[in-house]
């Protein structure tokens, strides 16, 4: 992460053999079974994942009510969708979203820790995660969005979310040009998570 | 001043990471997932919303664990090695810590396991499923443990009212930004019903169910005419024990 400090040459080794060990004990002692963290694993992969997320912004796309009623209702409105059964789940709670627009773009962050919306983005990229996303994210959030290649002009609003209670926060980023006719699913497969944090616009398909 | 509650702001710190993964080693994922098998089998939820029934969940993990906790942990960290450590090692380190100090584990058999493993990276872990705690921790990840509480009490601030926020003495945990101290905002928005936090924070204030306000700064007044950037607005959701309205 940082080349100040110095790092055993085995640090990862080391890691891995100790978090084996913890896992061995606590199944041992009966604190966890042995599948429980291989059911935890499969969870973010079959129910909640940024896989949610992109069909919800897909939806969002081709039909303006679905999206004024998703920026009105979040919970509400992911509830109209055929999503796997837990979008109120662990960390979804209460969910919340923002569009961007011509006049405004949308940043999430967490500056307190690594709150994350779970059921529509499965779990948060290391970028999210960084000491420095999380400081500069809230006094230079134009510096930070360029240093990820979004150039935001003054013109446009620039609004940051910082989860500090119980709402979890995503975007619902602007479509991008030249995908009319597109259908949903094709859509949904341009929606990257990045782009649902806002440090990201979805590009346009390759013609 | 805690760092850690304090990070938001801090200058100077170079170039943003631009890492997309989730997990940086494979062996981060079972930190994780430990972790998340102790939150859906917390002690706490026996009494949250909706109700588990966790004491008769087949487990000898009795205790209280939720983000609160790893949050606690995070904040207490010395700040250099709160920085020196990648994200998921700290997990590792306190979970571990944790289970130690709770006297689930003794400091001497991780270390005896931890060098088996090492020495025998392929070796297997002990085999005993347990299909009713699998069951719960489903459970947990698709229902939530929500802080929400019903009440219809009128809140004691209004929308586009102008507010102060508080500068409680720092303790243990917080769920109060720094940067946010002492400043003034705008209610934007007043969450319907009350939200209760997993622990009491003390003299922090949060815990009890009570109002949660959307709170609007624009970023000259947290950071400074002309040491800010323009059109830029951050929004904050502030539990009512951080917020006093402007006399």
């Amino acid at each position: 992460m940082n080349g100040i400090f110095s790092y055993s040459d085995d640090r990862e080794t080391s890691s891995a053999a100790k978090v084996r060990a913890l896992e061995a004990l606590l199944i041992e002692k009966g604190v966890i079974g042995s599948d429980s963290v291989d059911t935890v694993l499969r969870h973010f992969e079959t129910v909640a994942g940024p896989f949610n997320g992109a069909k919800i912004v897909a939806r969002a796309w081709v039909d303006p009510a679905y999206k004024a009623r998703l920026i009105e209702d979040t919970p509400a409105a992911i509830a109209e969708l055929d999503l796997p059964a837990g979008m109120t789940g662990a960390e979804g709670e209460h969910m919340a979203a923002v569009a961007n627009s011509a006049d405004v773009h949308n940043l999430i962050i967490c500056t307190l820790c690594s709150c994350y919306p779970w059921p529509v983005l499965g779990l948060p990229p290391y970028w999210y995660k960084d000491p420095v996303f999380r400081a500069r994210g809230v006094r230079e959030p134009r510096a930070v969005l360029s240093e990820f290649g979004v150039t935001v002009p003054e013109t446009k609003a620039v609004k940051v979310w910082d989860s500090s209670a119980q709402i979890r926060w995503f975007v619902v980023p602007e479509r991008p040009a030249n995908t009319e006719g597109m259908s949903e699913e094709a859509l949904a497969a341009l929606v990257t998570p990045e782009s649902m944090m806002g440090v990201a616009l979805v590009a346009a398909p390759q013609a | 001043m805690k760092l850690q509650h304090h990070l938001g702001g801090l200058e100077n710190l170079g170039p943003v990471n631009l890492d997309t993964r989730v997990f940086a080693q494979p062996w981060e994922q079972r930190i994780f997932g430990i972790h998340t098998a102790m939150m859906a089998e917390s002690a706490h939820l026996d009494n949250a919303l909706p109700r588990y029934a966790i004491k008769a969940l087949p487990t000898t993990f009795r205790s209280n664990w939720t983000w609160a906790s790893l949050r606690t942990g995070a904040e207490g960290m010395q700040p250099f090695e709160y920085f020196k450590f990648r994200y998921y090692e700290k997990w590792l380190g306190g979970i571990s810590q944790f289970f130690i100090d709770a006297g689930y584990i003794t400091a001497q058999e991780l270390a005896e396991k931890t060098a088996l493993y090492r020495s025998e990276p392929d070796s297997p872990l002990p085999h005993r499923p347990n299909a009713a705690l699998d069951a719960q921790i489903d459970a947990y990840l698709q229902q939530g443990d929500s802080p929400r509480h019903s009440n219809q009490q009128a809140a004691r601030l209004k929308p586009g009212q102008r507010v102060r926020i508080a500068d409680p003495e720092a303790v243990d945990h917080t769920r109060l930004p720094g940067y946010l101290r002492n400043k003034t905002g705008t209610v934007d928005l007043i969450y319907p019903d009350h939200y209760a936090y997993f622990v009491s924070t003390g003299v922090d204030g949060i815990g009890e169910p009570m109002p949660v306000y959307r709170i609007a700064f624009e970023a000259a007044d947290i950071w400074g005419p002309g040491k800010s950037e323009a059109n830029t607005t951050i929004y904050a959701d502030l539990f009512d024990a951080y917020v006093a309205a402007v006399a």
